[in-house]
């Protein structure tokens, strides 16, 4: 993701506009470039081209799937031939103008597209990537088969716009024009909120699911949108070839698109544009080669995985990127923590009754009774194994119980799921901290707010401008969360670069974004300092304050005591005793059990 | 960071070398500049057997005429590319060709899908084009004005195979058989039309995976059919084999016509028995064939003794492929020649004008402003699979000469 | 023709099964699911042909032969393309790493043996017809593969250290059981399996560089319907969808007998759970 790359409007937070102008000029430089270039080149260069253009639409398209989202679709040239022959049978059998098929082709890669991505949702890595292949081996093969409409062997002739885009140069504009189109659909998905949403689910799902993004949704939509680029990509590839057959739509094709991508970077956008145009140039320059391509293509992959995972994006960001310089972590700031949580969502209790939860034939939580009042704070202590992680994950939704009830305000959460419970205004942070690397500390943040965003995926793709609004909003509220917990001057790390106590507070940060009604907390103290213990001690009496309640599982005994109205113990499952802390603190069994004298 | 910026000013380097490389070279001519003619074929990959005899022909020719002084004093070059069966990869050699290295003509793609693909490209460029595939839409005066076949077209194979399974085999009952590729599907569906337009009975027709392990089922299913001939059409010598071998285990002992792969060099190795290769008939062509008495015409016999002895090898290639490439560039010669010009205009007038062309393969070509199909229908004959010498066949029995 | 069906079908579907427990011996050791078992088999095709057919090799030396180039390739796919990335599996750039080897040797090979299906030399010369050896050679050589290595796995001490280290490998190089080590002799084990479905099949698949993307499909099948690291389950998915295809190709043939053997594939990957989730994840929060 472009860290640093926007200009940001909160004042406190260094506005980075040096990186954001040299982007723009090489932009610039490089559109200029392609403007003018079939001045310049022949036809033949200029071919290539437009070759380059049309692989780059569908490209664009299979960044957001591969590079965004993590899924290994590799038999995407599917999705090119399913529009490449959907306009040219519109055009050659059913008399359709062009531009009409061209949207018709986009439709059909959508319908496709979705069909292609529903596997993601429940088949992983290996198996997705092998249904994507046989995919592709299938539209091949009906291609081949059904002969009376698609020609079979002999294929059809591609579509042809009207003039002047019918002529190479003409062409080599319009498909000049749909790759602007496209990077301009990829950059306004990427850096958006969904963007954000994508890279999370790819790296840290746990955490997409904690902020209560919609999954199943987002994934489908988004190869809903790169199945309308691929189809598009493909009526220019049959209008460029002017014919298409079959044997056109190789597998060869589908690794060279996958490959763009990653020696491009993954989730990045002039990585894979710069990739695209390499391997469409390779075979032309090298053809003497040509017989090597796919071999070379193949150990291009290999060491591209090995040595430079980050592609061309990650060696280029080293040149003109300055790595962003981070301060360390400083004092809460309070006061900033009415501007994140002012409008917090209204009061609501948690209760939980009898729940039970067995894993095999272990009782975790054996008839659990605890409530969580607005305003105040609920200490959760009690031995190791004793339920109390395991509490907050039922509560949150990670784990299903096997009885009990739970509600929340007045929803039942029986059937609810992580991120819907996210969306009724439960927070939680974890454990071992579940940050995503890749997102700056900044959009770390914003990614707590996923659920507030309202402009739809297709609006914010076009560029919305109330999308662009709602994402500055968005933007200041994080930055405020982040100055309340302390992080302001690490706002621009990569949150991989955090000490593992800064990406506990990252963690909060996120939460109070979420404006929740209640924040699970676990075991937050856990390797914190001295001092970092106080914050956290602070920020906890702050957010209490403001009227969210706060359900604190911890082991840091003496905090909890300082910090909670009311305390329950657990042990083995059971709630041991529950009360006042200073009743609890002496009371004998719980000595016995966990503190000790 | 130093170790960085090495590598990034290593790749400006190379970038600028790369840039450098592709300009095109601005030497100039002082003598008659050559005359380039530009040769897409797929010279590796599948389906590249064709295409290595075609070279063979057209790289001998050209440097014969070559040696001979060359067309009206210019020098024949042969600017090749490499396609690999890919009509995407043919799409941009042609353009190359034409547009870096200017060539005035174009010979191939070798393969009818890339063909497909080509020829609007070479026709908006108006250079003349030999393409190198069967299918009869290739050719079209009006699509194409500036296209020229010079080896047979699909019809001109399929009525062959047809005739001689009807008339001389005196077949019923028709089978047909044919790969799953876009050329197999086709000609297995063009001979049930022409043959359901002859009235003939077939009583069956399959498509096999070109690498399908076992092709027993197939064949009894159409031996069950009562099939009394099999239409064979398939040019991948692995299947080719199979189903000769599968014909064997059965005890079947159906005649085979078809495809001139069931004849190929690569099919012998595969097939369990020698015997099997009898009773198969794959089609060729007249100028290429043994007589009954086992001797090549004349002109063909003085061109392989001319050829071997210039160091071409036959023997585990296609005769007719060389001849077709050599006739392919002396047509070119003979053309500019006649037209005393080089210009697409003045060629296509000549080649129009129906002089007969007469070549080694294509013993008598003629073109004419509505037809640019130049092989003579009665030269396609069909051949003995199992009689291949030195690249040529014996001619099956039953044609009388 | 129910015969000629079930005969051929149990032939190529015990090729299949072999694949898919060259696809088990490399995932149980490094939790990998690699690209690589059907090029293991492309390998014994056409290095059998090339030793026996082309060198006139002996047989026993041949077989030698092929199966060593196989091992020496399952070493370096273990060395090359999951070693360095086992660290980050979670991020599956091991399915990046094996296609990118996969791809390597597929092209290597059409380069070096040519992409003409070559003729696989008859290895004995025992039985004709239905009866030929080329139908009951892979079944026996996957018969023997399957009971090898039930055997190894139960009773030998390496076997025993192949379950641990299958199940927690952490943990069994903390009881001192070399994991590093016992991987790469899984890998070297698999590239044996594979290549003897190869070699064994090879009358029946001939010598044909594209080989190894058909195998590497067809051998995953039956492992995405028994489940990742169940022999059986890979033995029974390979009988079945041996004869599955048999039987599209003989009442729809041409093709469609591909869409049908992937639709058939889609449906039970989609429906069957048993072994759709990878290894069971442990506690996720």
């Amino acid at each position: 993701m472009p860290t640093g790359l926007e200009a940001i409007t909160s004042t406190d937070v260094p506005p980075v506009t040096r990186q954001r102008s040299r982007v723009l000029w090489g932009t610039a430089a490089v559109i200029l470039l392609a403007v003018f270039l079939p001045a310049g080149v022949n036809q033949y260069w200029m071919q290539i081209g437009t070759l380059a253009f049309v692989y780059w639409v569908l490209i664009a398209g299979l960044d957001l799937i591969i590079g965004y989202a993590g899924q290994l679709a590799i038999g995407f040239v599917g999705l090119l031939a399913i529009g490449a022959y959907t306009a040219s049978i519109l055009c050659e059998k059913a008399g359709w103008p062009a531009f009409a098929a061209l949207a018709a082709a986009g439709a059909a890669g959508a319908f496709f597209g979705f069909l292609v991505g529903l596997p993601s949702l429940r088949l992983k890595s290996f198996y997705f990537a092998m249904t994507t292949l046989g995919f592709a081996t299938i539209v091949t093969q009906v291609a081949l088969g059904w002969e009376r409409l698609t020609g079979g062997g002999i294929g059809l002739p591609g579509p042809i716009f009207p003039t002047p885009l019918d002529t190479p140069v003409g062409f080599y504009y319009l498909a000049l024009g749909m790759a602007l189109f496209a990077t301009y659909l990829l950059r306004n998905v990427a850096f958006s909120n969904f963007g954000r949403g994508l890279v999370a689910v790819r790296d840290a799902e746990v955490a997409a699911e904690a902020v209560g993004v919609p999954i199943t949704r987002l994934k489908l939509v988004t190869f809903t949108l790169s199945g309308i680029l691929a189809g598009m990509a493909g009526a220019l590839f049959a209008a460029r070839q002017t014919y298409i057959t079959p044997d056109a739509f190789t597998f060869d094709l589908s690794v060279l698109f996958f490959i763009a991508v990653l020696i491009g970077g993954r989730g990045r956008i002039i990585g894979p544009m710069i990739g695209t145009a390499i391997l469409t140039l390779l075979p032309e320059i090298a053809a003497p080669l040509v017989m090597w391509s796919n071999f070379l293509y193949a150990l291009l992959l290999l060491l591209v995985v090995l040595l430079v995972p980050g592609g061309i994006a990650e060696f280029l960001e080293r040149f003109f990127v300055k790595a962003a310089k981070g301060e360390g972590i400083e004092a809460p700031a309070p006061e900033r923590l009415n501007a994140v949580l002012g409008q917090h969502a209204s009061p609501k209790i948690l209760t939980l009754q009898g729940v039970a939860l067995h894993f095999g034939g272990v009782r975790a939580l054996d008839g659990v009774d605890v409530t969580v009042r607005p305003g105040t704070v609920h200490g959760l202590i009690g031995p190791n194994g004793s339920g109390k992680t395991t509490l907050l994950n039922a509560a949150s939704g990670f784990y299903a119980v096997n009885g009990g009830r739970i509600v929340f305000g007045e929803a039942d959460l029986a059937s609810r799921s992580s991120a819907d419970r996210a969306a009724l205004g439960i927070a939680r942070t974890f454990q071992t901290p579940r940050v995503v690397g890749n997102l700056s500390v900044l959009e770390n943040a914003m990614l707590g707010a996923y659920r507030q965003f309202t402009t739809s995926f297709p609006a914010v793709a076009l560029g919305s401008r109330r999308g662009v609004s709602e994402d500055r909003v968005i933007r200041q509220r994080a930055a405020d969360a982040l100055a309340a917990v302390g992080l302001r001057r690490l706002a621009h790390l990569k949150a991989e670069q955090l000490q593992h106590t800064e990406q506990r507070f990252l963690e909060i940060a996120r939460c109070l974004v979420m404006q929740p009604s209640i924040l699970l907390l676990d075991e937050p103290a856990a390797g914190l300092s001295h001092d970092e213990i106080e914050h956290l001690r602070l920020l906890v009496e702050q957010i209490r304050g403001l009227g969210v309640a706060i359900l604190l599982v911890e082991h840091h005994a003496d905090l909890v005591f300082q910090v909670s109205d009311e305390v329950t113990v657990l042990d083995l499952g059971r709630v041991l005793a529950h009360g006042a802390p200073a009743e609890v603190r002496v009371n004998s069994e719980v000595i016995d059990a966990y503190l000790g004298t | 960071m130093t170790k960085m910026k090495i590598g990034f000013v290593i790749a400006s380097l190379v970038a600028c070398c790369l840039v450098i490389l592709v300009s095109p070279p601005a030497w100039s001519q002082s003598s008659a500049p050559p005359l380039k003619i530009g040769w897409l074929a797929a010279l590796t990959g599948p389906n590249s057997t064709p295409g290595i005899g075609q070279d063979r022909g057209i790289r001998y020719a050209a440097d014969q005429i070559n040696k001979a002084g060359g067309v009206m004093g210019r020098k024949i070059e042969i600017v090749s590319r490499d396609t690999q069966g890919d009509p995407t990869k043919a799409v941009n050699a042609a353009l190359e060709v034409i547009n870096n290295d200017k060539v005035e003509f174009t010979i191939g793609p070798t393969n009818s899908g890339e063909c497909l693909a080509t020829q609007p490209v070479i026709a908006r460029y108006k250079v003349p084009s030999f393409p190198i595939g069967v299918v009869d839409s290739l050719i079209d005066t009006v699509k194409f004005p500036y296209s020229f076949r010079v080896s047979n077209n699909n019809t001109q194979w399929q009525e062959s195979v047809l005739t001689y399974a009807l008339k001389v085999l005196k077949a019923k009952k028709i089978g047909i058989i044919g790969d799953t590729t876009g050329y197999g599907t086709m000609s297995v569906n063009l001979s049930e039309q022409l043959l359901k337009a002859q009235g003939a009975n077939i009583t069956y027709k399959g498509l096999v995976e070109a690498n399908q392990t076992d092709v027993m089922a197939d064949l009894r299913k159409a031996q069950s059919s009562g099939a009394e001939v099999m239409i064979v059409w398939t040019d991948s010598a692995g299947l080719n084999s199979r189903l000769m071998n599968a014909r064997a285990e059965l005890g079947w002992n159906v005649p085979f016509a078809g495809h001139p792969v069931l004849g190929a060099g690569a099919v012998k190795p595969l097939l369990a028995k020698p015997e099997n290769w009898k009773n198969v008939y794959n089609v060729g062509y007249r100028p290429m064939s043994f007589d009954d008495n086992g001797k090549l015409p004349e002109k063909s016999q003085k061109f392989v003794d001319t050829v071997s002895s210039a160091g071409v090898r036959l023997d585990d290639t296609m005769l007719w492929w060389v001849g077709l490439g050599v006739d392919t560039v002396q047509l070119i010669k003979d053309s500019v020649e006649a037209a005393k010009s080089s210009k697409a205009d003045d060629v296509k007038r000549v080649l129009e004008a129906g002089k007969t062309f007469n070549g080694v393969y294509c013993t008598s070509c003629t073109y004419s402003p509505t037809n640019h199909n130049g092989y003579p229908t009665d030269d396609v004959v069909m051949n003995r699979a199992d009689s291949f010498r030195a690249g040529a066949y014996a001619i099956a029995p039953g044609y009388g000469k | 023709m129910l015969v000629t069906i079930l005969v051929a079908g149990i032939a190529i579907g015990a090729i299949y099964a072999m694949i898919g427990l060259s696809y088990n011996m490399m995932y149980s050791t490094s939790k990998v699911v690699s690209f690589t078992p059907g090029q293991l088999g492309m390998i014994g095709a056409v290095f059998g042909a090339w030793f026996i057919g082309v060198l006139g090799v002996p047989l026993w030396l041949g077989f030698l032969g092929a199966m060593g180039v196989a091992v020496v390739y399952g070493f370096f796919t273990e060395l090359i393309a999951v070693r360095p990335v086992l660290k980050s599996i979670e991020q599956h750039l091991y399915v990046l790493t094996t296609l990118a080897a996969a791809l390597m040797i597929q092209q290597a090979v059409a380069i070096w043996w040519g992409t003409d299906p070559r003729p696989f030399p008859t290895l004995f010369g025992l039985g004709t017809g239905l009866s030929s050896e080329k139908y009951w050679l892979p079944v026996v050589a996957c018969f023997l593969t399957f009971i090898g290595l039930e055997l190894f796995y139960r009773k030998t001490l390496w076997g025993a250290a192949f379950i641990a280290v299958a199940e927690d490998a952490e943990a069994a190089r903390a009881l001192g059981i070399p994991d590093v080590r016992i991987r790469v002799v899984s890998y070297c084990l698999a590239g044996f399996i594979g290549a003897l479905a190869g070699f064994m099949g090879g009358q029946l698949l001939l010598a044909f560089f594209a080989l190894g993307a058909t195998l590497t499909f067809y051998g995953f099948v039956p492992i995405a319907m028994g489940g990742l690291g169940s022999s059986r389950g890979a033995l029974i998915g390979g009988f079945f969808l041996g004869i599955l295809q048999q039987t599209a190709n003989y009442f729809v043939g041409g093709v469609f007998v591909g869409v049908v053997t992937f639709v058939v594939f889609i449906t039970l990957l989609l429906l069957v759970p048993r072994g759709l989730f990878g290894s069971a994840v442990a506690r996720r929060v």
